[in-house]
């Protein structure tokens, strides 16, 4: 099967005979694997090298002689031991695999003609290599009804289930989602769902993945093709920052499926499905085709490149170059963002780039030491877990963490607003009010703490939490993200500030979009230059390019308060819409209305793209070549697989047109020269050049050391208001956002939106799930069902953003630290 | 006598042509034609059951195997409400492209209902690339599993389904049910039905006989 078997480090070798052969293996591993990785392959249904085994299909079975005589034994099943003789194509065997195999297909149906795992099958592949050629089966099969829905994106077909237990221990096992079990008994055992209560897991699309027959198929996918009509090629998903490897897999220049590859430091084979499935949108009728500039009507017009790139490289060109801003890049390549920042910096000569929004984490956490995710789940560590539900953002990343805190003897504080997918695997946790986690953070390295508690802590919880981390088994890792977007980013930098103080400590920075960490280290983040240097401290980049900005520019919400104010004239969004997303709509709506000329460079009509003067359309995920960096700093390949559509252009082919337009000379005019040129720049990121880049199946890790760390100004306390609540607003992984909200699977998956409140608040208020409470702020209000959690501490209200029939960001104010709102009955 | 033998076979096929074996072989073609041998291969057409159901379920098997790589299809899932086939899945898409085909019949021989066969039609002529691509809708059959006559297709004196339908015979056993193994038939066709085994092909000669190559692969995996 298709599973690379788990890389394995012989520490501890023992001689086995496999075949008559000695070979040596690990003391204690799987058989299976053993034999696998000495050139015995073993067939195998239900073993899968992440999973634990179970024994459930006998396909594996081997004779095993360990002294008292040979005997058929499962070998999934059986640790190596030392003089163990293994035969694997003994006549016993090969009469063992042709009666499992005649078991098997007793009750299978001749499905393969319509079956989707048809050409790619583990039970066909296997019945031809391994199986008795014939069948003595007359009788009528098993007929269930074909295929039941088990979850929006996932049909079940229980004929062709072979009950391998894959799926169902995948359900209960890997995610914490155990809403698949074996129901009946004997022959009439089948996978199912309790009725009403549908597989709706944010990683149901493993199953299909794992499941070694056609049982179960995934709706986007579904009879679109079939295996050998597919091309394939390994990249990197860029959904979220946690980077996982994927195939991507196309026909007929469309992409039709995205699967996992196993990447032992990142995601295991596993993806969520938002990012296995949204590379819909990429098929989007949406899409931007062409480019589009404003017409004297003052509607967007189709016009050519040319025009189109003349008006850009115009209205950059004829600027102040303090009054040029680039806000985006976090959804580009690496080499995309290196190639606008040397744009906007080099050759622009402005420094107002920022490739977030004011929704994500300010560019210093990166200078923070690092840690990767192997390290944070390193067996028998302690782990301190600041920022957002890692289910809801970082989904892959969730499983890693849980996996560790449920095997590997991992304890995790918990240090969020409201509890998360992660407080049931946590040894501790402590929800500090939106605004004060530094204080919390400060009480949890003192290991003390004021009898009434800090921050609505109380002193006992932190304490506990305290306790956790005073007994690390050697030092703490930190996972470090931005749990609540009505808090200013600079309380998570407080924080971080306050925790390095911790011995040792390393930080995985949790930052949410896609490149976030390869967009900022490419340069595209205010005082930076490619490679973490300082504008300041200038790296040398002044040889590179033909100007380097002067003056430090302003973060996201500073340049929209200056596009605010009348003094940006060319405002360029890459792949940025500040309309939906800047924490302050308000001054989004102000920014944009007075910037003179806009620039959109995008692949999708936003609010945003739609207020543009000119809209250039971008190639998205799939459809360009380069390499992207995810949360942990692990560069990877993301290749291109099918043709962007219409004429749309990868990011850093527009960057480099402009250049060239603008009378800059330089040389590097392909993704491959653009990646030397930010490497050869960047001692950071030494060891990722386009050749060591390629020759690295799971990406290089860059320079992790930090240093450097400036937290800035901390900001001020906010003033707690005992009539207000104080706002959360999280996000959730199904939102209705660019690319899900273009899925045609995925939308309407989103959740209703609902204002989380606490019990006790809810007693106050007398209400209960459901009731329509009004959430009030100084900028807007917005009438919304009450849903009560245990998990929400007393005085904090819980939103989420950007979910269909809501839209708490505009509550929001880029001045304040946190946000209080009152929540009243309707 | 050298190079005269050679005008020798000239002369004697000329006359023979008349009187060789007291038959012409030469014929006003086309508004004459000679009846065409059992196993000719001509254009293809996708068939449907009695009821009117496609056959085709969509599952690219033909497409796979053609080796001229001129067959594309695609499946959907069809309307439980209003099935195109029986079953999950139907052709939604279906074309051959012409230009391609070598009459090779190996779409025939991998397809697992018997939808798509080969008539003997083969006299047409197009003028440009698209027309020689034979769309699903060009090539299935009608209600009464007659192909349809495309406007660039010479049929001389109509459709005759004794004359016309597939020369093709199944050399594995239908639907994987064991019972039929070895047992030689010819795919129905709406409007022709099958025929019986030619003579020398019986069952017994089909098992015994392993020289009669493709006839034996049969043998495997005919009921799970
Ligand atoms: S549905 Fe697939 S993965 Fe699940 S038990 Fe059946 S065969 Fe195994
Ligand atoms: S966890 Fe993130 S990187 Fe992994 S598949 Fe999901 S969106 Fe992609
Ligand atoms: S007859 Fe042969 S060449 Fe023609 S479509 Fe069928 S398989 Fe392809
Ligand atoms: S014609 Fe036959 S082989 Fe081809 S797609 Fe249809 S059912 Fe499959
Ligand atoms: S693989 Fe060992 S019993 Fe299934």
């Amino acid at each position: 099967m298709s599973e690379r078997p788990r890389p394995i480090e012989v520490t501890d070798p023992v001689t086995i005979t496999v075949d008559g052969r000695q070979v040596e293996v690990q003391r204690g591993e799987l058989l299976i694997d053993a034999c696998e990785r000495n050139d015995a392959y073993i067939p195998r249904f239900c073993y899968h090298p992440r999973m634990e085994p179970v024994g459930m299909c006998r396909m594996c079975l081997v004779e095993v002689d360990t002294g008292r005589g040979p005997a058929l034994q499962p070998s999934c099943m059986i640790p190596t031991a030392p003089d163990m003789v293994v035969e694997t194509t003994s006549e016993r065997v090969t009469k063992a695999q042709d009666g499992v195999l005649e078991f098997l297909l007793a009750n299978h149906p001749l499905d393969c003609p319509v079956c989707d795992k048809g050409g790619e099958c583990p039970l066909q592949d296997q019945t031809m290599a391994y199986g008795p050629g014939e069948s003595r089966w007359v009788e009528e099969k098993r007929h269930y009804e074909k295929p039941i829905e088990i979850s929006p994106l996932v049909l079940l077909d229980r004929e062709r289930c072979i009950l391998c237990d894959r799926c169902t221990r995948f359900a209960s096992e890997v995610t914490d989602d155990p809403l698949i079990h074996f129901i009946n008994r004997g022959s009439n055992t089948e996978v199912n769902t309790f009725p009403g209560d549908p597989f709706s897991s944010y990683f149901s699309g493993n199953t299909v993945q794992i499941c070694p027959v056609g049982a179960l198929t995934a709706t986007p996918y579904r009879f679109r093709a079939r295996p050998w009509d597919l091309e394939r090629t390994e990249s990197t998903c860029t959904v979220c920052s946690v980077g996982c490897r994927v195939t991507l897999e196309s026909s007929r220049d469309r992409m039709l499926r995205i699967n996992g590859v196993d990447a032992d430091p990142v995601n295991w084979s596993w993806l969520c499905d938002a990012g296995r499935f949204a590379f819909e949108a990429t098929n989007s009728e949406d899409r931007l085709t062409e480019p589009l500039r404003r017409g004297a009507d003052g509607s967007l017009e189709p016009v050519r490149w040319s025009e189109a790139l003349a008006a850009v490289a115009d209205a950059l060109g004829s600027a102040d170059p303090s009054s040029v801003a680039v806000l985006g890049g976090s959804r580009s390549t690496d080499e995309s963002a290196y190639a606008w920042a040397a744009l906007a910096k080099g050759v622009v000569g402005t420094d107002h780039v920022d490739a977030q929004l004011g929704d994500g984490l300010p560019a210093a956490v990166f200078d923070l030491p690092g840690a990767t995710i192997d390290e944070v789940c390193r067996p028998g560590g302690t782990v301190l877990y600041v920022g957002p539900d890692p289910k809801e953002e970082l989904p892959v990343l969730f499983l890693r963490l849980k996996h560790a805190a449920q095997r590997d003897r991992v304890r995790i504080v918990e240090v969020t607003p409201t509890s998360t997918s992660l407080t049931p695997y946590s040894a501790a946790g402590v929800r500090p009010r939106p605004g004060e986690l530094a204080a919390v953070a400060e009480a949890l390295v003192a290991g003390d703490a004021p009898a009434d508690g800090v921050a609505g802590v109380s002193a006992d919880d932190l304490r506990a939490a305290a306790a956790v981390l005073g007994a690390a088994d050697g030092p703490v890792t930190v996972v470090l993200g931005r749990a609540n977007l009505a808090e200013s980013p600079q309380v998570v930098l407080d924080a971080a500030a306050a925790l390095s103080a911790l011995p040792g400590v390393r930080f995985l920075p949790a930052v949410r979009r896609g490149n976030v960490r390869g967009a900022v280290t490419a340069g595209m983040a205010p005082g930076r230059l490619p490679g973490g240097g300082r504008l300041d401290g200038d790296a040398g980049w002044s040889g590179v390019w033909s100007t380097v900005p002067t003056e430090v520019g302003a973060d996201a919400m500073g340049i929209l308060a200056a596009a605010a104010d009348g003094a940006i004239s060319t405002l360029v969004l890459l792949g940025a819409d500040p309309l939906r997303d800047a924490p302050d709509r308000a001054l989004a709506e102000r920014a944009l209305d007075r910037v003179g000329t806009i620039v959109a460079i995008d692949s999708f009509p936003t609010p945003s793209v739609l207020r543009a003067d000119v809209v250039l359309p971008a190639a998205m995920l799939g459809e360009v070549d380069g390499s992207t960096t995810n949360l942990e700093g692990r560069v990877s390949r993301v290749r291109p697989k099918v043709t962007p559509p219409g004429t749309a252009r990868a990011d850093w082919a527009v960057a480099v047109e402009l250049a060239r337009r603008l009378g800059a000379t330089w040389s590097a005019t392909s993704v491959e020269a653009l990646r030397d040129e930010l490497v050869a720049g960047s001692p950071r990121l030494a060891g990722t050049t386009w050749a060591e880049l390629e020759a690295a199946d799971d990406g290089v890790l860059v320079d992790l050391t930090g240093g450097g760390f400036d937290p800035g100004t901390p900001a001020p306390v906010p003033q707690v208001d005992s009539y207000s609540l104080r706002l959360v607003l999280s996000r959730e992984l199904y939102d209705e956002g660019e690319l899900l909200g273009r899925s045609e699977s995925m939308a309407g998956l989103s959740r209703t939106p609902t204002v989380g409140i606490s019990v006790g608040d809810a007693e106050r208020l007398g209400v209960e799930d459901g009731t329509p409470l009004v959430v009030r702020g100084e900028r807007g209000s917005s009438t919304l069902p009450a849903r009560v959690s245990a998990g929400i501490p007393r005085g904090t209200a819980h939103l989420v953003h950007r979910l269909e029939g809501s839209d708490p960001i505009t509550l929001l104010s880029a001045d304040e630290v946190a946000c209080d709102v009152r929540v009243e009955l309707a | 006598m050298g190079y005269l033998d050679g005008f020798a076979v000239t002369f004697r096929k000329w006359f023979g042509t008349r009187s060789d074996t007291g038959r012409r072989i030469t014929v006003q073609y086309p508004e004459e034609t000679r009846p065409k041998p059992p196993r000719f291969h001509g254009r293809h057409v996708l068939n449907r059951y009695e009821d009117g159901m496609e056959k085709c379920i969509g599952c690219e098997l033909c497409a796979g195997v053609c080796p001229a790589r001129c067959i594309y299809v695609r499946g959907a899932d069809n309307d439980p409400e209003d099935p195109r086939s029986p079953g999950e899945r139907y052709g939604f898409v279906y074309e051959i492209n012409y230009l391609r085909c070598i009459h090779c019949d190996l779409c025939v021989e991998a397809c697992p209902t018997e939808a798509i066969t080969e008539t003997k039609l083969f006299e047409f002529a197009f003028t440009n690339r698209s027309d020689a691509i034979y769309t699903k809708s060009e090539l299935l059959v009608g209600d009464d599993g007659r192909p349809q006559q495309l406007p660039w297709e010479h049929w001389g004196d109509g459709f005759d389904p004794a004359e016309d339908t597939s020369g093709w015979m199944r050399a594995t056993a239908p639907s994987g049910d064991a019972s039929f193994e070895g047992v030689v038939a010819w795919s129905g066709e709406l409007g022709y039905g099958v025929r019986s085994p030619e003579g020398g092909q019986t069952l017994e000669q089909e098992t015994d006989d392993d020289h009669d190559d493709g006839h034996h692969d049969d043998h495997h995996g005919a009921g799970h």
